[in-house]
């Protein structure tokens, strides 16, 4: 399907280097046909700019990976599909892998709709990686030990990161509110949340849960029971523009003058939280790449340096998400091919991808062995204090998914219950 | 009036929503005084409503003696029409007008905190219900919108041209849904489905006020708002649920609502 004319000059520019390779000819015509990967990519919605930013860190991994030759000498297609609801989502990952002939398929962001992909690509027998969707139903996996499904992390560790460091940063806190959206997530994560926290703080109070639906963009009445009930903390879970909507409400008047902020995965917009109505010393969550790391590689300081040359933005962590995916895929490929140059079989490639640890954006991430994303999440207090004109992170947090995410086939409040603090 | 049930007035608030965030960003960067940017906002919301008069012309003119089900898909297109067109014009990212919102500061009324610029937009609905009031009892045009509501042929056998008036009542309403959008974006942000949100609430408004009836919408928007608040602070899990509940007792206690006239 070519949508764009800069898709579409991609794969004429695809072809190009694929005619170029063949009349180079080390490898066989047949090796250097392009080679299609399929993308799936949330463009409409509530959740199209997270969707977007996966599409761009994925186009910017593709001109990099063709600019060095492609993989095993193969220029690389990108050919992009729209995520929308599971059935018609489902619909176009089998038109990727049936008709388009994809060597595998990067994408997925919803959770209810890659819930729905799981089964699928075991059936397809052709390798998914999810950028940011897991086989969780709430808290559980349902997918314990996938052939060729690649998953991301659960999708609770955010608010279990915020959960440790709560009590680090915010002394003293005696009561807590919550408010999160009305579906899966907000609800695990305020769930997870209290689970963790009561491990720290074992007499601390649950006073008020809030959970307004998706989309919703006037929280006045919500504002206004969290300052009735007067807890220490407020918890909030949201990761789109309502983070923003919650935060100007709450800044008109005056909320967190009386109580401290946690905003779990708020850092998915935070070129929106304005200072003006942003204060200092929340807890934000930038979920799992921070692209103003102070140790961050030469790798991310380039990557933030285009991506704002070219879209005039900050880039938020879905990108990291995809770009690792992707590159997870051109290492596997790479390592299952042994140095020779034939292209190996796609069993081969999910073998190679178990385990398999790669340079990405936000340092190196790797894939557990049952096939979930391990990497970093970058959490830490707001400040004013740098040259943009919204909150940045200081001091920075980092805590590994090894710390963080329950183990492969534990159980997630039996594993909370079980640590030693 | 029209007897069309219009669902494109959701879009007409989306529209004002995102032409509101525009003319403020406009003013802004020309150097426009913070303290006035509700003037330009204002004025923007306003002035797209001129769309009414296009879509009622290019398109409802025709449907007026169709089938009710054929005009609601009719709107209904233009509902997703306009918000293609919409994310096509500004992306999809919501769009907000920044900090402006804090630029009035903030007041103590009855123990609360209340934004200032609330206070601005709660006059601004106030007035504005005042003035479509006296339009509607006290002018001649309001008399001949009233007349026609109840019986067209009559009005249209008075020697009234129906489609001039048609014209520019729906123009009017779009208009008030368009500033509507405009007026409310300072506190919130501009989102492409924030349309389809609206029209959910307001026909919940306009069952429980009574279709057709001004005092109705406003008792109902009243009902609505409150309702949902006090659930928020007392139960929160019943905050939607409360709103269709009395929805349905409305429709099967009193089915033409608190307002409603006789046979419409």
């Amino acid at each position: 399907m070519i949508t764009t004319r800069r898709y579409f000059v991609k794969l004429v520019g695809g072809a190009a280097v694929a005619a170029g390779a063949g009349l180079d000819a080390g490898p066989t015509r047949a090796q250097a046909a392009p080679v299609k990967l399929g993308v799936l990519a949330i463009r409409a919605g509530i959740a199209a700019p997270v969707g977007t930013a996966g599409l761009r860190g994925t186009e910017w991994w593709l001109e990099r990976v063709n600019k060095a030759g492609g993989i095993l000498g193969r220029p690389v297609q990108l050919v992009v599909e729209e995520e929308s609801n599971p059935k018609d989502t489902v619909e176009r990952y089998r038109k990727l892998v049936l008709q388009d002939k994809v060597e595998a398929v990067l994408g997925g962001i919803s959770t209810g709709v890659t819930l729905a992909l799981g089964p699928v690509a075991e059936d397809l027998g052709t390798p998914w990686l999810s950028w940011d969707g897991t086989t969780q139903k709430g808290v559980d996996e349902t997918m314990p030990s996938p052939k060729w499904a690649f998953k991301s992390v659960d999708n609770e560790v955010e608010a279990i990161v915020a959960g440790i460091l709560t009590p680090k940063y915010f002394k003293g806190i005696k009561t807590v509110a919550g408010i999160g959206n009305d579906y899966s997530y907000g609800h695990d994560c305020w769930e997870s949340y209290q689970a963790v926290l009561k491990r720290y703080i074992p007499d601390v109070k649950f006073v008020l849960e809030l959970f307004p639906k998706l989309g919703v963009t006037d929280f006045t009445a919500h504002i206004a029971a969290i300052q009735q009930a007067k807890p220490d903390l407020l918890m909030c879970s949201f990761w789109s523009g309502d983070a923003t909507i919650l935060m100007k409400q709450a800044a008109a008047v005056g909320l967190f003058k009386t109580m401290k902020g946690v905003f779990t995965t708020a850092g998915g917009v935070h070129d929106s939280l304005k200072k003006e109505f942003t204060p200092e010393g929340l807890l934000l969550g930038y979920n799992t790449m921070y692209f103003d790391d102070p140790n961050g590689s030469a790798l991310l300081r380039q990557f933030v340096r285009e991506y704002k040359a070219k879209y005039n933005e900050y880039p938020p962590y879905e990108c990291d998400h995809a770009y690792f995916n992707a590159e997870s895929y051109r290492a596997a490929v790479e390592k299952a091919a042994g140095g020779g140059t034939t292209w190996p079989s796609r069993a081969a490639v999910v073998k190679a991808l178990e385990g398999i640890e790669v340079e990405s954006l936000s340092g190196r991430r790797s894939w557990r062995e049952d096939h979930v994303q391990m990497c970093n999440f970058y959490q830490g207090l707001t400040t004013h204090k740098n040259p943009y004109d919204f909150v940045t992170l200081s001091p920075l947090e980092v805590v590994s998914t090894r710390t963080a995410m329950k183990p492969a086939g534990a159980k997630l409040f039996d594993w909370i219950n079980s640590w030693k603090i | 009036m029209q007897k069309i049930f219009n669902l494109a007035c959701g879009s007409f608030y989306a529209l004002g929503a995102y032409v509101g965030v525009s003319a403020v960003s406009w003013y802004t960067s020309a150097g426009g005084p913070a303290a006035l940017f509700v003037l330009p906002l204002a004025l923007a919301g306003l002035a797209v409503g001129a769309i009414g008069f296009v879509v009622e012309r290019g398109l409802l003119r025709f449907v007026y003696d169709r089938d009710e089900a054929f005009q609601l898909l009719l709107t209904f297109a233009v509902v997703l029409m306009m918000e293609d067109a919409i994310r096509l014009t500004w992306g999809t990212s919501p769009q907000s007008t920044s900090a402006l919102y804090l630029t009035y500061g903030q007041v103590r009324v009855l123990g609360a905190t209340a934004p200032v610029y609330n206070l601005i937009v709660i006059a601004a609905s106030l007035v504005i219900a005042l003035l479509i009031g006296g339009l509607l009892t006290r002018t001649t045009f309001g008399r001949i919108i009233r007349a026609a509501a109840d019986n067209r042929e009559m009005v249209e056998a008075l020697g009234v041209d129906l489609r001039r008036v048609y014209a520019r009542v729906f123009t009017l309403g779009t208009a008030l849904g368009t500033l509507g959008g405009a007026l409310v974006i300072p506190a919130t942000a501009a989102m492409s489905e924030m349309g389809i949100e609206l029209i959910v609430e307001a026909f919940a408004v306009v069952v429980i006020g009574g279709l057709g009836s001004m005092r109705g919408a406003f008792v109902g928007a009243l009902v609505v708002g409150v309702l949902r608040a006090i659930a928020i602070s007392v139960y929160p899990e019943l905050e939607m649920l409360l709103i269709y509940f009395i929805v349905i007792a409305v429709l099967v206690l009193r089915p033409r609502g608190l307002f409603g006239g006789a046979a419409a």
